[in-house]
């Protein structure tokens, strides 16, 4: 027995870093919204520094839903897919912003014309093969505005390296131009940032601290970052890490105009015979629900924002909301973030305090930022340098060879090194491709019978191939700050479920290829609009969640602004 | 048996290029070609074996030992145990070297350092072949021409590549190995 | 009884668990608990069920108490078990001093019956093991011994039919490994890491809610007092 709610405007479906962004500037125009979240209400007192239960027992990740909806995931569509061990995002008002590592990353004007760059520069022919990439349907320029926006109602720290075109070596010196530099200064260094940054001024590069949706100091009211070392899939205790809980949705609700409802598990959306998308079905526990809107926004996370339109069928979308033109779902990648480099010293790095957010970040050999002439791949990655390190991972640290990993011989390793390894954080230019996508699974569903997504994906040679080269920098600058053994990971093969998953409802302006127009409308249901990283065609060399975030503003915005067509 | 298998999948040159010659490598407790011990698997105790070797060439200085197995492994082979900076006048091993650091090395074989098996243990570790398939362990023994006084925990391909040139003899035996069913043991 | 540097242990556990009869059984009780047991003597039930005087501690380990989800001759075994993974020794307390023991007792409560059965099939099969392999019950083997089965049993080797490890001994170990290694270097809240000797071993200075730029400072100095505190010591968590 369905209970029929009384209309809203619109309805976002997915209080996380997209969603939670979007109701803002649509709360503040007057519209009546309702933001339905699978999750609840955490706050500082869920969060205490403690590494068995962040780290060791996924907590915050351990709530119901996302667990119960795991993907299954295979490197090609020749073999099954078996599903996956953990889900790595968190149902709650937030989202994963709750306890994610809050680099907050401007994509390079490059990542928005990958193909025409490419083309221009070396030629058609140096386009991977099989990649389905596209250029954006806008550039840099016309998301600075929003970067800019969003940088200061969420709170980004960092130091610029191009304002208005005036280059400063303290910054990044590759980034696109901005209009004014970022609300509060980076996050402080550690000693062992300073050593790694000269290092890297020694091998001739351009070390910058990374920008963190952390603050740096007090701001709106909140106090700056205590560096207490427990941000790695923690939640903040004194409010510093600025989820969109304690920014955006609160500013949101205090207009009035939005209603959040809590454990609210969206199932699928409606349509009517036009094909506009009518409102959203929701269960809260055994209760059903279903919530009219005159305008849908999807923003629960890219597996669900696909998985939600694939299980909506209807007579004007048999194979899927969006679907008729059989794009939703492709167009899908992983992020290549593994492939790692760590490193051990013969001295105390002193990482005990800190954050993944505090960082030293190299930018030289991202996108097109150096010469690929010579080389056999386009694109490339950002080399980050964090402050992070808790006991029991401390303890579990790599020997080098020098002593199996228990017993007497290790105690008396770990007493002297434990505080001596460090691995670095590489994320690098990752395409869409032919053959990976997302789609349902034929087999395993959640708990009310709804299949899972099923994630087809490889990393293909020209991610490969960039992962050994910065694998290669990556070594190169840890022997320069004194590392005396390094070690590699492998270059990455199946793409499992990601922390930073792209694609799967593209935005571009052709409709036969892409889900959604340039402002993250349907190309075929025009009241429906999808928010996160499911509308971006590139990654760039950084994390999605601050590019999301400006995109999802942008949509509101123009949301707000077209009102009158989009909603009727 | 013997060099041609010892070689595969590395090139190890002698002196000046020249083929090193070939010792005899025995054993008290196994032979060629015969099941080893089980005390020498994780099926009994799992110590080292002990090997004894003769007739090494003049100007031997050092000797260096991989146990390995080309019947297992993605690539093969499969190595239980490296041993090196052994005293070229050692003249063998004795049974049960030591698997801890803390555990000095016997008198007879002092400086000697292991490196990184298979499982990544600097110790050896003993054939745990899948039930009812028979293993050849090949224990390769190498007379080098310096004392290279190699740092430990090198893998089999950085100790070849470090003792590359300096093999002036090679030795071999290729003992067998099968395992039982657990409660077949008497005890 | 030396061990292999010609140290005596003070009060090895294995001759607590060992001292005859009901003294010795009452000594895994030192407070009044009653165990969940089912494989005892008649003796050492009656002293499991009594008001047991703890032994003296002298330097050396703390007394065993039978846990509430394994017996005492699995508790036995689980406590050699640990106590190979991090001894107590002349650079501290090892896993044991740390309640490693008590901690993985409260993730056997706290999970159900699969981990616990995963406890006691894996230690049943660790000692017919050490057994049919070694000759001797698992806490009977040197300490040397002791090392070598669970090298074999860590990488895997420990197999063969009738062994009984579910799913590959390798996987046990790893179990138990994990666990002892939140037990030591976790927050004391979960029962282990007894007196912080756990982040006292790692150097590690303690749970702060703010670093200050002059903390970080005396840290590269070498010169930052630790804090030893749990995280809800602090008194605002839940």
């Amino acid at each position: 027995m369905t209970t029929q709610l009384r209309g809203t405007d619109v309805v976002i479906v997915g209080m996380g870093a997209a969603g939670g962004v979007a109701a803002l500037p649509l709360a503040e125009a007057g519209l009546n919204v309702v933001g339905l979240e699978a999750g609840t209400w955490l706050d500082q007192r869920d969060f205490a520094p403690d590494e068995i239960r962040n780290n060791y027992r996924d907590w915050p990740m351990l709530v119901k839903k996302t667990e119960q909806e795991r993907p299954t995931s295979r490197a090609t569509s020749a073999t099954r897919a078996n599903q996956i061990g953990g889900h790595p995002m968190m149902n709650a008002v937030g989202g994963t912003t709750l306890h994610y590592w809050a680099q907050s990353w401007r994509l390079n004007p490059w990542d928005f014309r990958v193909m025409t760059e490419t083309t221009q520069r070396y030629g058609a022919s140096r386009i991977p093969r099989g990649s389905t990439v596209e250029d954006w349907p806008f550039g840099y320029d016309e998301l600075e505005p929003f970067y800019d926006r969003v940088e200061r109602e969420i709170g980004i720290s960092g130091q610029a390296g191009n304002v208005r075109g005036r280059i400063s070596s303290r910054g990044n010196r590759f980034e696109g131009p901005r209009e004014r530099d970022f609300p509060m200064p980076p996050l402080r260094w550690t000693g062992f940032h300073d050593r790694m940054a000269d290092a890297a001024r020694s091998l001739g590069w351009n070390p910058f601290p990374g920008p963190a949706a952390v603050n740096s100091q007090a701001y709106q009211n909140r106090p700056g970052c205590g560096y207490h070392g427990f941000c790695n899939k923690g939640g903040c205790p004194i409010n510093a890490k600025n989820a969109t809980h304690i920014t955006t949705i609160p500013r949101a609700v205090d207009t009035g105009n939005l209603k959040v409802v809590t454990r609210a598990h969206v199932t699928t959306l409606e349509v009517d015979s036009n094909g506009r998308v009518t409102g959203v079905n929701y269960v809260v526990g055994s209760n059903e629900y279903f919530q009219p809107a005159r305008v849908v926004l999807l923003a629960s996370y890219t597996y669900e924002n696909v998985r939600m339109l694939l299980l909506s069928n209807s007579r004007a979308y048999p194979d899927g909301l969006s679907n008729n033109q059989g794009q939703v779902g492709r167009h899908y990648f992983s992020h290549h973030q593994g492939a790692g480099v760590s490193a051990f010293f013969p001295y105390d790095l002193n990482s005990w305090y800190g954050l993944p957010a505090q960082g030293v970040a190299v930018d030289d050999f991202a996108d097109d930022n150096f010469d690929h002439t010579d080389l056999d791949f386009i694109g490339g990655g950002n080399l980050w340098v964090m402050s992070d390190r808790r006991p029991i991972s401390a303890a579990n640290m790599g020997t080098y060879g020098q002593s199996r990993n228990w017993g007497s011989t290790w105690k008396r390793f770990i007493h002297e090194h434990s505080d001596r390894t460090h691995g670095s954080y590489i994320q690098k230019t990752t395409l869409p491709y032919e053959d990976n996508y997302l789609d349902l699974d034929p087999e395993v569903t959640d708990p009310l019978g709804l299949p899972v997504i099923r994630i087809t994906g490889q990393f293909k040679d020209n991610e490969r191939a960039i992962a050994g080269f910065m694998q290669d920098k990556m070594e190169d600058w840890y022997r320069e700050a004194g590392a005396i053994e390094v070690n590699r990971g492998g270059l990455g093969n199946t793409m499992g479920a990601s922390t930073h998953a792209y694609g799967g409802t593209r935005m571009g302006d052709n409709p036969e290829t892409n889900v959604v127009d340039r402002w993250g409308f349907s190309h075929e249901a025009p009241n429906l609009g999808v928010l996160g990283a499911s509308v971006m065609g590139t990654s760039g060399a950084r994390n999605p969640t601050l590019t999301s975030q400006a995109l999802s503003w942008r949509t509101a915005a123009h949301l707000v602004e077209s009102w009158g067509d989009i909603a009727e | 048996m013997g060099v041609a298998l010892l070689l595969t999948g590395a090139a190890v040159t002698g002196l000046r290029g020249q083929a090193p010659t070939t010792f005899v490598v025995e054993s008290p407790t196994m032979t060629t070609g015969r099941f080893m011990p089980r005390d020498y698997s994780p099926d009994g105790r799992n110590l080292s074996p002990p090997l004894t070797w003769s007739g090494l060439p003049a100007g031997t200085r050092q000797v260096a030992v991989i146990s390995q197995d080309f019947g297992a492994g993605r690539p093969p082979p499969w190595v239980h145990w490296i041993i090196y900076n052994i005293p070229g006048d050692a003249g063998g091993l004795p049974e049960g070297i030591p698997f801890d650091p803390d555990h000095p090395m016997p008198a007879e074989i002092a400086g000697a350092v292991q490196g990184n098996n298979g499982w990544g243990l600097p110790a050896y570790r003993g054939p745990a072949p899948p039930l009812g398939s028979v293993h050849n362990y090949h224990f390769a023994v190498f007379a080098l021409d310096e004392a290279l006084d190699l740092p430990p925990g090198l893998d089999r391909g950085e100790l070849l590549l470090a003792i590359e040139g300096h093999v002036i003899g090679q030795g071999d035996m290729v003992p067998l190995y099968e395992r039982q069913p657990m409660n077949q043991f008497p005890r | 009884m030396t061990d292999s540097k010609g140290r005596l242990p003070a009060i090895s556990r294995r001759d607590l668990l060992r001292t005859a009869g009901a003294a010795g059984a009452a000594a895994l009780v030192p407070d009044a608990v009653t165990a969940a047991t089912e494989e005892t003597t008649s003796t050492a039930a009656a002293g499991e069920r009594q008001l047991g005087t703890a032994l003296p501690s002298e330097t050396g380990p703390l007394p065993t108490r039978a846990l509430a989800n394994l017996t005492a001759r699995e508790t036995e075994i689980l406590s050699a078990m640990v106590d190979r993974l991090i001894p107590s020794d002349e650079l501290g307390p090892g896993a044991l001093d740390a309640g490693v023991l008590r901690f993985i007792d409260r993730v056997l409560s706290e999970s159900g019956t699969n981990a616990a059965d995963a406890y006691r099939s894996g230690l049943a099969a660790l000692d017919t093991y050490s057994r049919y392999t070694r000759g001797s019950p698992f806490i009977d083997l040197s300490t040397v011994d002791q090392d070598s089965v669970l090298i074999d049993v860590q990488i895997g080797a420990a197999t063969g039919a009738g062994v009984g490890f579910v799913g590959g001994s390798g996987s046990f170990f790893n179990m138990v490994k994990s666990h002892t290694w939140q037990g030591m270097f976790g927050d004391p809240e979960y029962g282990g890491n007894v007196n912080f000797v756990g982040w006292d071993l790692l150097d590690y200075p303690g749970v702060r809610l703010g670093v200050s730029p002059e903390d970080q400072r005396a840290l590269e100095a070498d010169q930052l007092e630790p804090v030893r505190r749990s995280a809800y010591d602090y008194g605002i968590f839940e």
